[in-house]
């Protein structure tokens, strides 16, 4: 690992990864991720509309694997309460930011987020704001721990439409991934 | 009833509420680990000040940098709770303050003015916040 990892450090700079973090997520470490972040975007002097943006994604995708990611460890202090694990990474790439989110997520709610995220990913900016205004009035969906607007932000925030991949590991989990662009 | 006083942390906003002043504030940043559960006791606070007659003016400043999706939600709930007394004659106005060089606060601001038809929101540009 010690020799590879040099490698693996490069491969990140070569694809302008900053940040990243892959393992169980506490509310604690996003919020630290969020300063390092802007910290970062504040020594490259982008400015603040920018910076707000691209933190807002952070946390937005972030918030997302810790709602609903589908591999999950015991908190160490309390058991009934669980961290999830997942990926995230923030790049900067001829000149666009990229904040990419990955999360094991049920086989079974992949038709679900697909028809989701398809819709979203042809709507216009104005459709996708009206779309945002017109859930937000809605109570939250049962799947929903958060208001179920998560995507929909992610998706109106960003500059370009949402890709996102969903790969079959097994009958039981797939791996999901979301990409925004700013 | 009392002053609800909640302090800021770096993710919950500060919560001002001044029961004889009437003048409601929320400033900070807000994406909770668990937004219900950080907004209960204010969308609560609110609901039980909303029931007392009083004609007095009611003042709601919003001076918040950042807020996540959820809290989104929760924002749209306490401006309908808001709209809603408004229409019994009461004068309520809300400043939507937002940093004057971020574009998504002002927009957001905009469509919250448009989804309250009774409220005075006025969006309020700020150097800082």
């Amino acid at each position: 690992m010690t020799k590879s990892l040099y490698t693996f450090k490069e491969n990140l700079a070569k694809k302008g990864v900053f940040l990243c973090f892959s393992g169980p997520i506490s509310h604690d470490l996003m919020v630290e991720m969020g300063d390092v972040l802007k910290l970062k975007m504040q020594l490259q002097e982008e400015n603040i509309s920018t910076i707000l943006k691209v933190f807002s994604l952070l946390i937005e995708q972030t918030q997302n694997i810790m709602f609903y990611s589908a591999e999950t460890i015991p908190e160490p202090e309390n058991a009934n309460n669980k961290l999830h694990l997942g990926i995230i990474t923030v790049s900067y790439f001829n000149n666009s930011y990229f904040v990419q989110g990955g999360n094991k997520v049920k086989t079974s709610d992949v038709s679900r987020l697909e028809e989701k995220l398809s819709k979203l990913q042809k709507m216009s900016k104005e459709e996708i704001k009206e779309y945002y205004r017109a859930q937000r009035r809605l109570t939250s969906p049962k799947t929903s721990k958060g208001a179920g607007l998560g995507f929909i932000e992610v998706a109106r925030k960003s500059s370009k439409p949402i890709e996102y991949h969903f790969k079959k590991i097994d009958d039981q989990f797939s791996f999901f991934s979301l990409k925004s662009t700013i | 009833m009392k002053n609800l006083v909640i302090e800021p942390t770096k993710y919950t906003p500060g919560i001002n509420f001044l029961f004889d002043e009437r003048v409601l504030e929320i400033s900070g940043e807000s994406y909770p680990e668990n937004t219900a559960e950080f907004y209960s006791p204010v969308l609560k606070w609110i609901t039980e000040f909303l029931k007392i007659n009083e004609s007095k003016t009611i003042t709601v400043n919003i001076v918040i940098q950042y807020f996540n999706s959820s809290s989104s939600k929760i924002f749209m709930d306490l401006f309908d709770l808001l709209n809603d007394k408004s229409h019994e004659g009461l004068n309520i106005i809300v400043n939507w303050n937002y940093l004057e060089e971020d574009d998504n606060m002002l927009e957001y601001g905009e469509e919250f003015q448009e989804d309250v038809d009774n409220l005075k929101f006025n969006l309020v540009p700020r150097k800082s916040i």
